[in-house]
């Protein structure tokens, strides 16, 4: 799978694990790229989005199936690529502009109060749900979906995006009302927050919680635990799973196939998306992700769910050229360095690990300079604030730079020796920690990663872990004093420079009993100080704002950030292939057949 | 064996070490007949110098690699690699290949051989102490202790043993039993001892049975010998012939047991390089980068094979009743 | 004979319990990894955790937990939900058993016809070239690890990667529809998993040949001027091959749960897979459900093994 967002799972657990051995090289994540993306992306990259041809049956081989479908529920690209393609959420993120948030189910950008603890949506008219609903949404259908989602049913995953007045501070028994969330009217739904954090409460509402759910239709499949929603969803965009008239999508085979029909309800005036295909066909158990890669290139009418295997994306480069588009997965990938565990609680020495470090080889272990570029700083490409914080030569500390790329010993020694190790090298005998997936390429990776501490004297302890428990287990554990994480990741949930550095980096996050994110658990009083007066801005200010707490957490030397991942998405020939930027996947919603 | 366990080959495997045969070797001088059937056994012998070869490169091997100035086995270098980091092939400098760390292959096999052999010799013994001890006690008490045991043992059989394997490997990776288990290599050697020490018992359990009835045995009883002595004296000689033989299957079968899980990610410490796991990593490349599957495959297979033909051997000139 | 099948009913019902129980323990006490964090995605509480381990029933003891799933199980064959994806996990397993029936019973049959037949043209034989030179490539064959074997037949022979572009690869079975197809991407998993076991088989059938072959009754046979081909196929194999059928259905049994290699290298979506997956991601409720698929087929292919032996050797009595 490729870039699941957020979700530190970093190597995506539900593909990744079938794919456990089997032509597994990069399948999560060699993609391949070269810098600059849109130059160098080949040609059949990103064409005209308005005039692809109307008709026809795609085929997508998927090497799992996705997590959920209900959108209350999925926290994975596969499932929010459907959920994409079958319900509308209130904004988005469209191929045009990846930097960009637009409406969709909503009517104009929200409205955010003075104080920061508003926002207001209106909604578009002349939205239907599909069959067996058959009635325009209304307000009360995103009030309702908020509402399931934080009922233990339903089981969101992601509550703490949306801290509304009222939302239940642990998943509720049945669905209950949230009073911060009200419908004037219709059209109109008012958010009443906790915080002054509407600016980013308003950039999350592309997440798949917004779409919306018809009560009086849900109700008595939510009312199950777990909710069976799930095999019942009705879409509000332009595609439903083919459903019989009950309801029951009779064209979801779990673990088989998805079957993506043509909402007969969908209206094209209402919706930017021009949805030429006529029918999406998802074969959810092509595990082989080499074998399918193949198909796809050989065949007709085909995509790729997810990065090629090694071998392929070889070919695809240096032969085929013109059957794949690259696109920025937004994140970055890292090895946080546990700032509390000494001596890496000394910037010198972090400086000096940095300095030394060859990041190309762990590159090189995901797949090689196709799969992303080396990162100077955190914020990724194609981002608000990826500029401010120095683009792609970044803030210019000699320790992260371009000239470093495979590591300088010298410059490390000369750390080493300033923080205090006169010969330029560890000289302590504990072992340090370090803890990764037991499959690759997080087990690549982190082999990498133990033999470049190991080069300044450090004794590493590799312990492989399984792929899910990873983080729940180790790295999110301050307890467990993990010294490096050896397989991390953090990918955009949405288009906003906060959600990529202050759940990472602000010292006030640090969650000590588990389920911390910030790894290297730093904890820079001006950092953090920086972070809660950006949080407030808006627009340019906002981004250069962040920009600069981005060099500033690069200054302190927190981890290595090795790779800005690319996704690369592989078509059969006849197949006009649109990436969504958001996913960073194929677009079922723009793509078409010649 | 597909499972990699040995459960299908213990059962299958025709050891056919009657009581009757192994009485008599004992009873004669065992080693000067057996010795004597081996000499004449060529492939054998071969195969044996094979298993010496082995044990020496086990426990010479860092050694080795270094008079033939090959690289550490954990050095990487990524220079060996292309730009889609896959590792280059055979060259003078790195006659098997380098790895997907560009790691040399020829060093890792040779340093993969001790693991190997730790991993078998280790549990091996460990199986053949257990299934010795629990299947005399089960044989030679009868009654609630036999069944008890035997129920055990039917239990351990029903138990898919891969997913009993890989789930304790899984579970202890943070160290289980009080921390007495640590991840890699103990957890490894019990799991394959937890998973193998039924079959071993259930043969011992059988050979113990009829040897308690046999006349010398009976003997021994009438005249007045406590069960310590009759245990130690009559019956554990008795049984040495097949404790080697089942020795000789248990070895290889351990090889390619510890090859199986650290094939499936539960195995040894990632920074001891192990064919098992060296086969794991060339799974994701195996298709350009032929060379990194086919020399750990084919060490494991010439080592198993080595052990297999001498087990062969030993158990032709042990019972020659069977031998062609 | 009834009675002793009840009594191995029962018996294999208790083993079953026992299996469950076991299991329950190793991955109810030592759980790779909090299901409850597993599930609750990002940033979790304290809270939002304890309500979804009341939502999977594990805030309950132990004991009430097995309980309950023993009797859903009695009640309504309902083995729960899976903890990663909330499919049903009986839907999960049975719709995998299929595709590690058909591989097993595939290669069983490869591996016992060619298994017969090489372990008696080796006995017949005794001695000559082609006797040391079958048995010496059964043991290469057993020597073999399979995951091995496995990747250099892939490299070697499959339609898409092969030098020799024979036989469909990894990944063919997923793709293929209907039986034909299907068949066909099983060619080369059928062969790689048939290797080893029919190298035991021509081992433990020559040997066992060879032993009845000596035997009186045979001797007699051969005074009687019947034809050695006679005297081999219908007196020696006959008792030869009993045991072999005991060994073949214990070994089906296994399989069911120990092809996960075989699952692994050539992609297929089997049970073995799925518990191996499973056990990965820390979803007990799968685990649980496919261990005990797993052990029922050992236990009901032993008890079927054991049947058949009393019709197979009539001085079997129960």
């Amino acid at each position: 799978m490729s870039g699941n967002r957020l979700r530190f799972l970093v190597v995506s657990s539900l593909a990744a694990l079938t794919l456990v051995v089997a032509a597994c090289g990069g399948n999560d994540n060699s993609s391949s790229t070269s810098s600059k993306t849109a130059a160098a992306a080949p040609a059949g990259g990103t064409p005209d989005t308005t005039a692809g041809k109307k008709g026809g049956k795609l085929t997508m081989l998927a090497s799992s199936d996705v997590d959920y479908l209900d959108p209350g529920h999925t926290y994975y690209t596969a499932g929010e690529q459907v959920d994409g393609a079958m319900g509308r959420t209130l904004y988005t993120i469209g191929p045009k502009d990846p930097t960009k948030t637009i409406p969709d189910l909503a009517d104009g950008e929200p409205q955010i109060s003075a104080d920061k603890k508003t926002v207001t949506v209106k909604l578009k008219t002349g939205v239907k749900f599909s069959p067996p609903v058959n009635r325009a949404v209304t307000s009360k259908d995103i009030k309702y979906a908020f509402e399931r989602f934080f009922s233990v049913n339903v089981g969101g995953q992601y509550a703490s995006y949306f801290p509304v007045e009222g939302a239940p501070k642990s998943p509720t028994k049945g669905v209950k009302p949230i009073s911060g969330i009200t419908t004037p009217d219709d059209q109109t739904i008012v958010f009443k927050l906790q915080d002054a954090v509407a600016v980013s409460f308003a950039a999350a509402l592309v997440m798949p919680i917004t779409t919306p759910v018809p009560e009086e239709y849900a109700k008595p499949f939510d009312a199950k635990n777990p909710s069976t929603y799930n095999t019942h969803v009705v879409a509000s965009g332009p595609y439903m799973v083919k459903n019989d008239a009950k309801g029951n999508l009779v064209g979801y085979k779990a673990g088989k196939s998805i079957d993506l029909v043509r909402n007969p309800n969908w209206d094209p005036k209402t919706d930017d998306r021009p949805a030429y295909l006529d029918e999406i066909f998802i074969q959810t158990n092509a595990s082989d992700a080499n074998v399918s890669a193949k198909q796809v290139i050989a065949g007709q009418n085909m995509i790729l769910d997810t990065n090629p295997p090694a071998n392929v994306l070889k070919d695809l480069v240096t032969n085929i050229k013109d059957q794949y588009t690259q696109v920025p997965s937004g994140g970055f990938r890292w090895f946080p360095i546990n700032t509390t565990i000494k001596p890496f609680d000394n910037i010198n020495v972090r400086k000096a690990i940095l300095a030394g470090f060859d990041r190309n080889a762990a590159r090189l272990a995901r797949g090689g300079k196709f799969t992303g570029d080396l990162p100077t700083h955190f914020l990724p490409p194609e981002f608000p604030g990826f500029a401010e914080a120095g683009g792609f030569d970044g803030p210019g500390f000699d320790f992260l730079s371009k000239k470093n790329e495979s590591g300088d010993p010298a410059l490390a020694a000369s750390y080493m020796k300033k923080a205090g190790y006169p010969s330029g090298k560890y000289t302590g005998n504990e072992e340090f920690l370090m803890v990764t997936a037991n499959a690759d390429p997080g087990k690549a990776q982190a082999e990498v990663a133990a033999a470049q501490f190991e080069k300044l004297g450090f004794k590493m302890k590799l312990r492989l872990v399984p792929q899910d428990s990873t983080y729940t287990e180790w790295c999110q554990v301050p307890a467990k004093k993990v010294a490096v994480c050896g397989a991390a990741g953090w990918f955009k949930d949405f288009i906003d420079p906060q959600s990529m550095l202050e759940p990472t980096f602000a010292g006030y996050t640090i969650a000590k009993d588990g389920g911390n994110n910030n790894l290297p658990q730093l904890n820079d009083p001006k950092v953090d100080a920086a972070m809660k007066s950006a949080a407030l801005l808006e627009g340019a200010a906002r981004n250069k704002a962040w920009g600069e707490i981005d060099k500033m957490i690069t200054a302190d030397a927190p981890a290595i950030p090795f790779v800005w991942d690319k996704t690369t998405l592989v078509r059969s020939k006849n197949v006009v292939g649109v990436a969504n930027p958001y996913l960073a996947l194929w677009d079922f919603t723009y793509s078409s057949i010649k | 064996m597909s499972t990699g366990s040995p459960e299908t080959l213990l059962e299958s495997e025709p050891v056919d070490v009657t009581d009757e045969s192994a009485a008599e070797i004992a009873a004669r001088s065992p080693l000067e007949l057996f010795w004597g059937r081996l000499r004449r056994d060529k492939v054998a012998l071969i195969a044996l110098s094979i298993v010496a070869i082995m044990v020496f490169i086990g426990i010479f091997g860092p050694l080795i690699v270094k008079i033939f100035g090959l690289p550490n086995p954990n050095t990487q270098n990524a220079n060996l690699l292309d730009d889609f980091g896959s590792p280059t092939g055979p060259t003078s400098a790195h006659p098997f290949g380098v790895d997907e760390r560009g790691r040399d292959v020829l060093s890792r096999v040779i340093y993969g051989a001790r693991i190997s052999l730790e991993v078998a010799f280790i549990s091996t013994f460990l199986i053949v102490l257990l299934g010795v001890v629990l299947g005399m006690i089960a044989g030679y008490y009868r009654g609630i202790v036999d069944t008890g045991l035997s129920r055990i043992m039917d239990l351990m059989l029903a138990f898919p043993v891969l997913v009993l394997a890989v789930g304790i490997g899984v579970a202890c990776v943070q160290g289980c039993l009080g921390g007495a288990l640590q991840p890699g290599l103990t957890v490894v050697i019990f799991v394959i001892v937890l998973t193998s020490w039924p079959y071993m018992a259930r043969i011992i359990r059988g050979q113990v049975l009829s040897l308690r009835e046999r006349e010398f045995v009976e003997a021994s009883r009438s005249l007045g010998a406590p069960d310590r002595r009759i245990i130690f004296r009559e019956i554990l000689p008795n049984l040495v012939a097949p404790i080697i033989v089942y020795s000789t299957v248990l070895v290889p079968q351990n090889i390619l047991y510890e090859a199986a899980l650290s094939f499936l990610g539960v195995g040894v410490d990632p920074s001891k390089p192990s064919w098992g796991a060296m086969i794991s990593d060339a799974t994701s490349v195996f298709q350009d980068a032929w060379w990194f599957m086919t020399f750990p495959g084919l060490a494991l297979l010439i080592t198993v094979l080595a052990f297999n033909i001498v087990g062969d051997g030993l158990q032709d000139a042990l019972n020659p009743r069977t031998s062609k | 004979m009834a009675a002793y099948i009840v009594r191995r009913l029962l018996w294999t019902v208790l083993l079953l319990l026992v299996i469950t129980a076991i299991t329950f323990l190793i991955f109810y006490v030592l759980p790779s990894g909090d299901p409850a964090k597993l599930r609750a995605g990002r940033a979790p509480s304290a809270d939002t955790l304890a309500a979804i381990r009341n939502q999977l029933g594990l805030d309950k003891p132990l004991y009430q937990q097995y309980g309950e799933y023993v009797w859903n199980i009695v009640r309504h064959f309902d083995f729960g939900n899976s903890y990663t994806n909330n499919q049903e996990v009986r839907t999960l397993v049975f719709s995998r058993l299929p595709n590690t029936i058909f591989l097993v019973l595939g290669a069983a049959t490869i591996w016992f016809i060619s298994g017969v037949i090489i372990g008696t043209v080796s006995a017949v034989a005794r001695g000559s070239f082609w006797d040391r030179l079958l048995m010496g490539g059964a043991l290469v064959a057993i020597s073999a690890p399979v995951y091995w074997m496995g990747l250099v037949s892939l490299y070697l022979f499959s339609d898409d990667i092969g030098k020799f572009k024979i036989l469909p690869g990894s990944g063919a079975y997923q793709t293929a529809h209907g039986l034909i197809d299907k068949g066909h991407a099983l060619i080369m998993p059928w062969l790689v998993l048939a290797a080893a076991f029919a190298a035991i088989y021509a081992r433990l059938l020559r040997s066992n040949l060879l032993e009845t072959l000596s035997e009186d009754y045979i001797r007699t046979a051969r005074a009687k001027g019947l034809s050695e081909r006679r005297v081999v196929l219908r007196h020696g194999l006959r008792s030869a091959i009993t045991p072999i059928v005991t060994v073949l259905g214990l070994d089906i049994g296994i399989l069911m749960g120990g092809a996960i290699l075989t699952e692994t290298v050539f992609n297929i979506d089997g049970v073995g897979r799925l518990s191996f997956d499973a056990i990965q991601r820390g979803d007990l409720a799968t685990i649980q459900g496919t261990t005990i698929v797993l052990a029922a087929g050992v236990a009901i292919m032993s008890l079927v093994v054991d049947i058949l032996y009393a019709f197979l050797d009539p001085r079997v009595r129960y």
